[in-house]
Order: structure tokens, then sequence, then C-alpha cells
């Protein structure tokens, strides 16, 4: 039982990893309809920038709070320099979006080596329950997982900026017309999502330890999941999220690990293919 | 179907005329008065390699080997994105499983003999295109652009993952040791030899995808890459033109990838993986897509920089390489031979010229 219990808790907090890192990207493919390649490597940011923070002496959590803002501001600028250009093609976006992250992973894999640098937990020990130990640390990125959900659920269902991103995606045209300013919605929605994976980033090195490859890692997986949960709305891409972290953890604990990774994308690009609409068809929040 | 090769042959014209802004610049300008830069970039590209050996030093000359045989991939990517504009983020795919197919096959069944390997490349490069292409492209309802881009990129990354996990396969390191090629009882040797056995294949196989790409298939091929539907109402099966030329490029990545794997003399999981996708991707935008001879250019022009920085710019050599990459998408999206081949020569013209074609007009 106690065994079970502690595999469940694994296997929730890599999913809840999963949906942290592609909630920016799904917003991002979602309301703006490109696939950032670079935003791996924006959740490398995060790290590295909470890295930055610890080895010049400051809490990390100071760091974890100062990661979505730096990560968020650097997105803002190179959407209004670079990326503004590409709305009008997706494979070029694709390709701008890739040289972009090229760009960022060798200047950080410059900076730190190729070294695994760890960073401690702000949170460290465990919890007991009873006879089960779980880390402390991952079970508050879960609470922190959710509270972000929930308060971009909010954001972009609730309040008037969230309308006015949807009414971006919906019909540009029309949104100009009614004096939104969909240049800067755009910049908005990119910097937001480049902050959250930005925070992302920031929240997974104590587990992971920073190091240049960091965010590839997570990148294709974010894709399939995006694809698999559906883009266009806000629950697509986390559901798909939900779906394929969990898969991903918990394959491995009843197949060999290798069969399991390749199986979770075969099983991924097989649905995708079946229903390309994903699993939450349809517009909305 | 004559009637629907008219109303394409119009399509190319439509293309011709809507992207014809380029064509009041010089090189265009030169194209229209007789000139033909095409060829003279190909004659100059072959002459140069053919000399190359002569007056390069052995370890270059391996060197030089490498880059042709990177250049045969880049051409097979060139094909499916340049012409066909299906965007095969996982062309490594097909290069790295005929690369560990045939040393598998050196290894276990001890066959060396080049009639034997490069076939038995290109039929696994094949048979993993047809595979991998029959079920992204193919199907009731057309795929997205982005669906065939990340369904490619997630299987070389799938394959890649496979290939270190997999013991029979050697895991993170590969398969070392691979004996050379033979012919009889002729060993080819890294060198010379090897070099123009390579070279005389990028040629051969250079000139029919020249053949194939002015044909024709090849003028279906460019409507697709222009207006997918339009081709589709004309009557073409336009995903089966897909899948045709997808199963092309992978044979041709699979040719490829034996002659690397047998002249490295090893092979390992990057060879499948995210590495050489994204790295031909680099060779071909860089020297433009869409233009075979561009394929071949941007392999050559990043390979050797790459090769004569790698002594003292090690570190930031993928950070210009990153910096020009995206320039390149910014303010050139044809790539470094759209400096002297103007729009027109580009697009070319397909099949018999028109006025012959008005002469005989027998099919």
């Amino acid at each position: 039982m106690a065994s079970i219990f502690a595999a469940v808790f694994e296997i929730v907090s890599f999913g809840a990893i999963i949906v942290l890192v592609v909630l920016g990207l799904g917003i991002i493919a979602s309301m703006m309809g490109i696939f950032n390649f670079a935003q791996g490597e924006f959740v490398l940011l995060g790290a590295y920038v909470t890295y930055l923070a610890y080895a010049h002496g400051a809490p990390v959590w100071a760091g974890m709070v100062a990661a979505p803002f730096v990560v968020g501001a650097f997105g803002f600028v190179l959407e209004a320099l670079i990326i503004r250009r590409f709305y009008a093609a997706p494979i070029v976006a694709m390709l701008g979006t890739y040289a972009l992250g090229l760009i960022i992973r060798e200047s950080v894999r410059g900076l730190i080596g190729g070294f695994y640098l760890t960073v401690p937990e702000p949170i460290g020990g465990s919890i007991d329950l009873g006879s089960v130990h779980i880390s402390a640390w991952r079970f508050t990125i879960i609470v922190i997982t959710l509270l972000v959900m929930g308060g971009c659920y909010l954001l972009l269902a609730r309040t008037s900026f969230g309308l006015r991103v949807r009414a971006t995606l919906e019909n540009p045209a029309l949104a100009r017309a009614s004096g939104i300013s969909t240049p800067l919605i755009y910049g908005a929605t990119f910097a937001f999502g480049a902050a959250l994976a930005g925070l992302a980033g920031a929240l997974i090195v104590p587990v992971f330890s920073l190091f240049a490859d960091l965010g590839i890692r997570f990148l294709i997986q974010g894709f399939v999941a995006v694809m698999v949960g559906g883009v266009g709305s806000f629950i697509g891409p986390v559901a798909g999220a939900g779906v394929i972290g969990t898969l991903s953890a918990a394959l491995p604990w009843v197949m060999s690990p290798v069969v399991a990774d390749v199986l979770v994308f075969v099983l991924a690009i097989a649905f995708i293919k079946f229903r390309p609409q994903g699993l939450i068809a349809g517009k909305g929040v | 179907m004559s009637g629907a090769r008219e109303a394409v042959a119009r399509i190319s014209e439509d293309v011709v005329t809507r992207e014809g802004t380029p064509a009041a610049s010089a090189p265009a300008g030169r194209a229209s008065a007789g000139w033909k830069v095409l060829p003279i970039v190909e004659g100059l590209v072959l002459l140069i390699a053919l000399v190359l050996p002569w007056v390069l030093q052995d370890y270059l000359t391996v060197f030089a080997t490498r880059v042709v045989i990177l250049a045969l991939f880049a051409l097979s990517f060139d094909l499916v994105w340049g012409y066909a504009g299906i965007m095969s983020f996982g062309q490594a795919l097909f290069f790295g499983a005929a690369g560990y197919g045939v040393a598998l096959m050196a290894r276990d069944l001890n066959v060396t003999s080049i009639l034997l390997i490069l076939p038995a490349g290109a039929l696994i490069g094949l048979t993993a295109s047809l595979l991998l292409g029959g079920f992204l492209l193919l199907g009731r309802y057309p795929s997205s652009v982005i669906f065939v881009s990340l369904g490619t990129l997630t299987g070389s990354y799938a394959a890649d993952r496979l290939a270190r996990g997999w013991y029979y396969l050697g895991g993170q390191n590969g398969i070392p040791s691979i004996p050379p090629l033979t012919l009889g009882s002729y060993e080819f040797e890294e060198g010379p030899v090897y070099y123009y056995m390579v070279l005389g294949i990028l040629v051969v196989v250079y000139l029919l995808c020249r053949f194939l790409v002015r044909s024709q298939f090849g003028l279906a091929l460019a409507g697709l890459r222009e207006n997918e539907q339009r081709i589709a109402f004309f009557g073409y099966k336009a995903q089966h033109l897909k899948a045709i030329i997808f199963a092309i490029g992978g044979t041709i990545a699979g040719l490829a990838g034996s002659l690397y794997a047998f002249h490295e003399g090893f092979v390992w999981p990057n060879m499948l993986g995210v590495v050489f996708s994204t790295q031909v991707v680099l060779y071909v935008l860089f020297g433009g897509s869409g233009t075979l001879i561009g394929a071949v250019i941007g392999t050559v022009i990043i390979e050797g920089v790459s090769f004569w920085l790698s002594d003292n710019y090690r570190d930031i050599w993928p950070i210009i390489l990153g910096v020009l990459l995206l320039l390149v998408i910014m303010f050139r999206p044809l790539g470094l031979i759209s400096f002297v081949l103007g729009e027109r020569e580009r697009v070319g013209s397909f099949g018999k010229a028109p006025k012959k074609e008005s002469g005989n007009a027998a099919p």
C-alpha cells in the first residue's frame, strides 16, 4: 500500500512538472498559433536565473520569484524584435524560434560549461505520512502548479485582458476594428507564455539540476502534449500535458523504461493522427 | 490529364508572376537575357569538387568525403521540403536507421560488399520513410503541416531514445569499428578513392533529382508547395504525391546514411536523432531551399566554416550558427543561393519549353 502511494505521488509530481512546462507552450500555441521551439530554452533561462541568484548569495526563493519576470521581459523584447515577423507562416516561425533557441542554449552552455550545476531546494526535507516519506519540494511543485493553472484559467476566462486575448485569437481583424491593440496583445501573450516557462524552469531546477540541454528534454514532450490535448483552447494543452506526463511517469513501472519511453510517443502520434482536433476540441477558454 | 497539365502550367506562370517582384533585380535580368546562372554554379561546384583531392592533404580529403556524404543527405531533405513543402524535421531517422542497419549487417552477418550494402541502405531508408510517411501523410483527412513536422520530429527523437536504451544496438556508444566497404577483394579505405566513389554517387543522384524536379512530377510538387488545395482541385492526389516524394527523400537519406556509417567506421545514436535532423535543416535553409545546388552549397559552407573555426572558436560557433540562421530566415528566406539566382530561374521551366510544345503537341 505504501509503495503504491509512493508510486502515485511520483507519477502525479512528474505530471505536474510537465503541466507546468506545457502551460506556457500551450498558451502561445493556442492563442497565437505558433509553435515556439525556443520554449525549452525559456525554461532553461528560468533555471539559469535561479542558479545565478543562488550563486551570488541571494536566497533560492528570491531567484525563483525573479525568474518569471526576467524571462517574461526577455520574451516581450524577443517578440517585438523578431517573433512578430513570423506570424504569417507557422513553419517559418518554427524555424525562426528554433534558431533563437539554439542561440540561447549555446550561450548558456558557454556560460555554465558542460557541467551539471545543482541548486538546493528552498523547502527541503520530506513530509511523513505514516510510513511514507514524500519530498516536500515536489509536493510544493504540485501545489504551485495547481495554483498557477487556476490563476491562468481565471486570467483568461474572467478578466478583460483574457477577453481581449481570446478576441484577438478568434478574429484579429475584428479585434483591431474594435479598438484592441493586437500587436500589444500578442506581445503580452508571448511574454506571459515565456514567463510561465521561466517559472517552470525555476521550480524544477532543484529536481533536475542545471545543464544546457535541460530545455530540449521537455520540448518534444511538450509539443506532443499540446497536440494530444488540442490546440486552440487553454484547457486542451493542460489536459494533454496531464495525460502525457502521467503516462510517461506511469508506464516505466509496468514495463522496461526504454520501451515505455518510445511507446508514449508512438501512442501520442497515433492518437493525434486519428483525432487531429485533440482530446478537447472546440474553442472556449 | 492533358487539360490538368495545361492548368498546372498556368499555375506555374501564376507563381512566377505572383512572386515576380525580384524579376527586376540584376540576376533575374541576366537570366531573361538568355544567361542561365544555375548550370554555371553547378558546373563550378562540380569542378571544384573534382580537383579537391589533388590540392588537399589526406586528412582534409577524409573531411571532404564526409561533407560530400552530408550533401547527399541534404539533397534528400531539400527534395522533401524545398520542392514539396513537407517539413520533415526527422530526416535523420532514415539516415540513421540505414546507418544502423548496414552496421548490423557488417557486424553480425559479415556483409561488407558495396553491391549489397548500398542497396540495403537505400531499401531501409525507403521502407522506413514509406511507413512513417504513409502513416503521417496518407489517410482520410489531409494532415496539417504542423502535425507532419512534429510527427517526423517525434519519430526521430523516439528512435534516438530507443537506440540509446537498446543494448543490442550498443546503447549510448553505438556500434564501433565497422569494417571497410569492399568490392570483391578491394577495400575502400578513407581517402581519394572513397571520395571519388561518393562524389560519383552524389552526381548521379543529383542528376536524377534534377530530372525529377524539372519533370511534370516536379511541377506538381512545386504546385503542392505553393498551394496544395489548388493542386488537389485539379485532380492530383496531393497526399499520394507527398508520400511518394517523402519516400524518395527517405531512400536518398538511407543511401547517405549507409555511406556515412562505413566512412566514419561507427554509428551512434545522434545519427538518428534531433541533432542530425536539425543539422540538415540548417544546411538546406542556409544554402537555399528549392534549388538542389543550394543544399549542396549550404552543406559545404556550414561544414567547412565549422571545421575551420573548430580549433579556436569551438564554443561560440553554435551561437554564430544560430545568429546566421536567424538572419537568413528573416532577411534571405531563399538562402545564400538567392544572391546569384533570380526568382524566375529558381522556379524554372518544366517539361518541354512552351514554344516547342505548341509545335509538336502530340503527348
